[in-house]
């Protein structure tokens, strides 16, 4: 980008930025916090920030589009930045509801933000590490988060002894859980339904949200985004050369997918779906698996056990020490233990994927989970 | 002074050294040592150094000791294409750089699901709960005043090895068997924890649960869990590293590293295993009838030479050669480890040396006298049970290549006339 575009691009955004520094300050900065949860899977932004899967985020406001020096952008977004467009409140705001339409050729997997709440608070988040955002914004949202971290911090202080000691046990070291303590942490899901809360959701409740929280990543049908986790598909492939191992063609229990779902995704931003929000999800990954076929189903803790997933007669126990190789425990052989001469069969060397301290992008076959 | 400098080539590499004598060839090499013996004197003797002559850093010039600066390429490395993100990944103990049997601290391999919860200790606790008679929840505090116990396990990834089940793909046991690292442990044993709460007489399976974003969960069997598993907050004297789990850890000697939850906050008993996604989804091995093995959660004998390998070729031509490498056992200790230089036709038996602990790495060396002639280097582990190392064809012939996990075939290191090693399969 020539040095003229650059300097006009922030005179532009300063100006742009002064006219809306009241909307601004709308926004929490504490609760934009939260948001960001949405984004850090691909973005860092404050101290050290460094470039992920996108762009670093520290001064986004006032930065040309696509301008991080090192980092790969999409050929979209840096013509964008060459033809003037420069992050404010505005654009981001457009950007982030919907950054397809936004930028036609963007590479942002991301489904956009919908809630004005959300936009807001995001917003005065990012303001706190762009000295050139509105002013007033950072200011009065930056106060609140201190406040409410010393008030955590005291609490912590005095609530927690660093010990404990009560009745009974065999040292009578620690304290009873409380039966609050036990319902925070034990949401574990087994195959019989143990665990299960109480709550519903239909295959047509799900595509939304799944749309909204997993798509990004996991594909609008499941067919996993670049090389993010496959979800659908695969039935029969697992004796192939190559099996695709998803809920459909591998999982032996749906319980493993409502648990794993609520525990751990959307990745960047677990725990943050409701019950409900989760057997819509599930019933949605039935029907991306085609082990239903009705939209208007509807999974709830009555039914779940009448769902079976199709792979489940195929996990056996361990049998490795009954392997032949094992089994025998003979001696191994000492002296000419190979009749034929000896030849190399395979060379790590013809398909070239041992990495370079440079960073390569060829791909082996074989996975490491 | 800057001529001495250049000579003496204090700051050049070793890797860049190894590198330029391979260029041109391993006969070349020998004579970087050759150099020294010119005549007049190899001039980092005849000539006074800087370090000889100027003073060095005052004793807190690093509070926290580091590395020294020549030993820059002693890292962790990842292998960019297995997964989608750095924080849901894996990176490599680089084996072929260390000795002895303890892996430092800072070169252990790292695999999260969630990347590395930073935790402040005073907000840690440790719950369990479930089958129990006495729900309890544990500070850090409360923990050191169980009676405590020391132990050096290895901890090996069930997928150490896994790109190499259809054939040689890496150059470098970094790469093919790095997933493995081997400290000594500090904490209280499981079995203690757990008689504190009270286990009910129908609690048969334990759930440990980190409390990382990945909140990962695995089931262990109550045998396993009051034989020999700690809860561990030091490794190798220190507390935990943060990518280790800090504060707190499990460790379940000898079985699979995904169950050594990290960042462990929960315990839970129970009357049935949970099958969570790392039981199901992952960690099961797949056959190649399509039958799928589950709970396969003990490490098999397996061994590695880690010098000669592909990262650390020979660079001194013919004459002595220590070969040496590492041997372990998720069963126990390790009897004997055979070398063979010549792809697995004559076998001869290893020296251990050092500490020889049940799921522990076990060194080996095997001391030659190299004739400057190709060799294909194997080693071959057995355990204190007698159970040996397979070939990757045995595993093959029994498993397919779609299993992933727990590849524990003997490795087949090819080295050239020049010294350069490479990662192949024989015939
Ligand atoms: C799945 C990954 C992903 C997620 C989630 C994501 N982004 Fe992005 N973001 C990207 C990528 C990739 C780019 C580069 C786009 C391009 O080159 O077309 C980008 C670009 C941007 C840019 C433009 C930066 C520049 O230098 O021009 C902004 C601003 C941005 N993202 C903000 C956000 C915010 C705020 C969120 C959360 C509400 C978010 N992103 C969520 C991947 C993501
Ligand atoms: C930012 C990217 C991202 C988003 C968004 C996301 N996931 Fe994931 N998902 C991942 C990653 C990465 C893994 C693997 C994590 C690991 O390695 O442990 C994963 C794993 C999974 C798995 C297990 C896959 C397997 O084969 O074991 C399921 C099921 C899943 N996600 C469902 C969801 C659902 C449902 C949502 C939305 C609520 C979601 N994910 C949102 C990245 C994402």
């Amino acid at each position: 980008m020539s040095k003229l575009v650059k300097s006009l691009a922030l005179t532009s955004a300063l100006v742009a930025s002064a006219m809306v520094a009241g909307s601004a300050s709308a926004g929490d900065a504490a609760k934009g916090e939260k948001v960001f949860k949405k984004c850090k899977a691909c973005h860092a932004v404050g101290d050290g920030a460094k470039n992920k899967v996108g762009p670093q985020l520290n001064e986004i406001y006032g930065r040309a589009a696509g301008s991080i020096e090192g980092y790969k952008y999409s050929k979209a977004m840096i013509a964008a930045g060459t033809d003037g467009l420069v992050w404010d409140e505005d654009s981001l705001t457009q950007y982030l509801k919907k950054p397809k339409d936004f930028v036609k050729g963007t590479k942002m997997a991301f489904a956009g933000l919908r809630k004005d709440a959300d936009m807001e608070n995001i917003l005065a988040y990012l303001a706190t590490f762009s000295s050139a955002a509105p002013s007033s914004g950072s200011d009065s949202s930056s106060a609140e988060p201190t406040a409410e971290k010393e008030a955590l911090q005291t609490a912590a202080a005095t609530s927690a002894p660093t010990s404990n000691t009560r009745e009974g046990g065999v040292f009578g070291l620690g304290r009873k859980a409380t039966d609050a303590e036990v319902a925070a942490w034990d949401i574990d899901i087994r195959p019989d339904g143990q665990g299960l809360p109480v709550g519903s959701g239909s295959v047509a409740d799900g595509e939304p949200i799944y749309t909204d929280n997993c798509a990004v990543c996991h594909g609008d049908f499941g067919e996993g985004v670049g090389r993010w986790p496959i979800l659908a598909g695969g039935h029969d492939t697992l004796t192939d050369d190559r099996p695709e191992k998803t809920i459909g063609s591998y999982w032996p229990y749906l319980s493993t997918v409502y648990d794993y779902v609520r525990r751990a995704m959307p990745f960047g931003n677990a725990r943050s779906l409701s019950d409900d929000d989760v057997y819509a999800i599930t019933a949605y990954l039935l029907y991306l698996n085609d082990i239903v076929d009705d939209e208007e189903f509807v999974l709830s803790n009555e039914n779940f056990l009448e769902v079976r997933l199709p792979n489940e007669e195929n996990f056996i126990p361990d049998a490795r020490y009954e392997e032949p190789h094992y089994a025998e425990k003979s001696e191994p052989c000492m002296k000419d233990c190979k009749a034929d001469p000896i030849e190399i069969t395979m060379r790590a060397a013809i398909l070239d994927v041992t990495p370079e301290d440079g960073g390569d992008d060829s791909a082996g076959v074989g996975a490491v989970d | 002074m800057t001529e001495t400098k250049d000579k003496g080539s204090p700051s050049l590499s070793r890797r860049s050294l190894l590198k330029a004598g391979l260029a041109t060839g391993g006969a070349a090499v020998a004579g970087v040592t050759a150099t020294g013996a010119r005549a007049e004197g190899d001039p980092v003797i005849t000539e006074i150094q800087d370090w000889n002559r100027y003073l060095g850093d005052g004793v807190d010039a690093a509070p926290y000791g580091l590395p020294s600066e020549f030993e820059s390429e002693v890292v962790r490395r990842n292998v960019p294409w297995l997964t989608a993100d750095a924080v849901a990944s894996i990176n490599f103990t680089p084996l072929h750089e260390l000795d002895g049997i303890i892996t430092p601290n800072g070169l252990c391999f790292e695999r999260h699901h969630g990347g590395v919860a930073q935790i402040r200790p005073q907000d840690h606790r440790l719950m369990i709960n479930g089958l129990v008679d006495t729900p309890l929840v544990f500070t850090m505090d409360d923990l050191k005043r169980f009676p405590r116990e020391n132990h050096v396990y290895f901890l090996e990834c069930a997928a150490n090895g896994g790109m190499e089940w259809r054939g040689s793909q890496l150059n470098g046991c970094q790469f093919t068997h790095g997933m493995v690292h081997n400290v000594m442990y500090t904490g209280v044993k499981l079995k203690t924890l757990l008689e504190e709460a009270g286990v009910k007489t129908n609690g048969k399976w334990v759930l440990p649960e980190g409390a990382d974003a990945s909140h990962m969960t695995r089931s262990v069997p109550m045998e396993k869990a009051l034989d020999d598993c700690l809860v561990a907050w030091k490794m190798n004297g220190e507390a935990l590293r943060p990518e280790q789990g800090y504060p707190l850890r499990l460790v379940v000697p000898g079985w699979e590293g995904n169950m050594w939850v990290k960042w462990l906050r929960r315990l839970e008993v129970g009357d049935q295993p949970w099958h969570h996604r790392e039981e199901t989804s992952k960690y099961t091995d797949l056959l190649d009838t399509g039958k799928a093995r589950r709970f396969t959660w003990v490490m098999d004998p397996k061994s590695v030479i880690t010098s000669p390998s592909p990262q650390m070729p020979i660079s001194h031509g013919k004459g002595p050669l220590v070969i040496s490498g590492l041997a372990w056992s998720g069963n126990g200790r390790i009897k004997r480890v055979d070398v063979s230089i010549d792809g697995g036709r004559n076998w001869t038996t290893a020296r251990i040396d050092g500490l020889s602990l049940s799921k522990s790495l076990h060194r080996f060396y095997l001391d030659i006298d190299w004739d400057g002639s190709e060799l294909l280097l194997q080693s071959r582990a057995m355990d204190e049970h007698g159970f040996y190392q397979p070939t990757k064809n045995e595993l093959r012939a029994a498993r397919g290549e779609n299993s992933i996990y727990h590849n524990n075939g003997i490795q087949t290191w090819y080295v050239q006339k020049d010294g350069t090693v490479e990662n192949v399969e024989v015939g």
